[in-house]
């Protein structure tokens, strides 16, 4: 398959770099794109149509459930995976009914991401 | 046992000066236990013993195991042994403070009995409300009117978070009242919904970068962004953790602000604030809350 494109959105530049640097070490030709809050992601998305996306929810301007639930609208079968410190049961059940495909807590093991890579874009 | 509250027990018995106390705490990094120290706490040596071979120390250039076999206060095993063991972080603070001259080994010795005498009702069981109420209550002078419940929850989470996320070698200090407070490097957080609380965080740039160091398990060297996005992570984390936790335990339900660096030189504090400082070795830093209903 072609480059992987991967969205990175979070409104904290630590874990951006955090997953950044995960997923470049796992997917050396992967392009990634940032960015810092929920309507910006779906511009982004918009724009560079990414194979996957890791989206926040806590962020400032639109939260991350808004955003996911904005580029469902663009793209129903958008791949996205929620990356939360921690969310409310309600925020985490709101963000699996807007379409999210999976949760990952913060701080993440880089196991985890490991994993979870593999079986987004495992060959063949 | 809680060894964090060590240096709280020292304060409240007036055995030392804060100032004293975070002298002591930031020189833990560069301290190495002592054979004399340990074989005190282990009851294998007195006091009166561990001076008599540091006054021939200072004499001959020899070593303290060396010096303990031949005088028959310790066997070759033992001094193996002592090497070997596990101690708790406290043993290597009471340590500091005879270093500095503040207290006597034989001070040490009671000390630790004493502390642990007092402690041993408590061995520690964070899963227990009641058990770390009553260490709340012991050691940082918490009136039972001055925290309500769910300052109280927020406080032993923010224990159980910095053992987590930072280290278990601190030493918290009694909730001190505040209306006003001098800013350092400082993240608010705002939370909202059935309970409204307003929590900062707050600690010198120098502390930022190791506690981001930690954190983040990278090695950060100078005050930069990654620095200050670990402290508003980890307050985003801790305050989400206790949102959870509270909408599980009692139904209510919690919104997080994002949280955002504070540029006043001086907070203003409502009614009802509370400063608590919180020592590592790689300084202190101070939690700020303040819980409205």
């Amino acid at each position: 398959m072609s480059a992987p494109v991967i969205l990175i959105c979070d409104d904290s530049i630590l874990a951006r770099k955090q997953l950044h640097d995960v997923v470049e070490r796992y997917i050396p030709e992967v392009t990634i794109y940032e960015a810092t809050d929920g309507r910006a992601a779906i511009d982004i998305y918009k724009d560079k149509n990414p194979d996957l996306t890791f989206i926040d929810i806590t962020m400032p301007v639109m939260n991350g459930i808004d955003a996911i639930k904005g580029i469902k609208e663009i793209d129903a079968s958008s791949e996205i995976v929620v990356v939360s410190s921690v969310g409310t049961q309600t925020e985490l059940k709101e963000a699996i009914m807007a379409g999210a495909k999976d949760f990952i807590q913060k701080p993440f093991s880089v196991s985890q991401i490991k994993i979870l890579l593999e079986s987004f874009f495992k060959e063949g | 046992m809680y060894a964090q509250f060590f240096g709280s027990y020292l304060l409240n018995n007036k055995i030392v000066t804060p100032d004293q106390l975070s002298e002591a705490i930031s020189k833990l990094k560069e301290s190495r236990m002592k054979l004399g120290t340990l074989a005190m706490h282990q009851g294998l040596m007195t006091a009166n013993e561990v001076d008599e071979i540091c006054y021939i120390q200072s004499r001959e250039d020899k070593r303290f195991g060396e010096i303990a076999i031949e005088r028959d206060y310790l066997t070759d095993e033992q001094v193996e042994e002592l090497l070997h063991a596990q101690n708790p972080d406290y043993l290597l603070l009471g340590q500091n403070l005879v270093d500095m001259g503040l207290i006597s080994n034989e001070q040490l010795q009671d000390l630790l009995l004493d502390y642990q005498n007092d402690t041993e009702i408590y061995d520690m069981d964070l899963e227990n409300q009641a058990h770390f109420d009553q260490l709340v209550k012991k050691f940082l002078i918490v009136s039972e009117d001055n925290l309500d419940e769910y300052a109280k929850s927020y406080l032993k989470l923010l224990f159980n978070d910095f053992v987590r996320f930072i280290g278990e070698d601190f030493t918290p200090m009694a909730p001190v009242p505040a209306t006003e407070y001098p800013v350092n490097y400082c993240v608010k957080q705002v939370i909202n919904g059935d309970l409204n609380a307003t929590t900062y965080l707050d600690m010198p740039k120098e502390t930022a970068i190791e506690f981001a160091s930690r954190y983040a398990s990278m090695d950060f060297d100078e005050f930069n962004e990654y620095v200050k996005a670990s402290v508003e992570d980890f307050l985003n984390l801790h305050n989400g953790l206790y949102g959870v936790n509270i909408s599980n335990q009692n139904s209510v339900e919690l919104a997080l602000e994002p949280p955002t660096s504070v540029d006043e030189d001086i907070i203003e504090l409502d009614d009802d604030s509370y400063v608590i400082p919180f020592i590592y070795p790689f300084g202190t830093l101070h939690l700020i809350i303040n819980f409205s209903k």
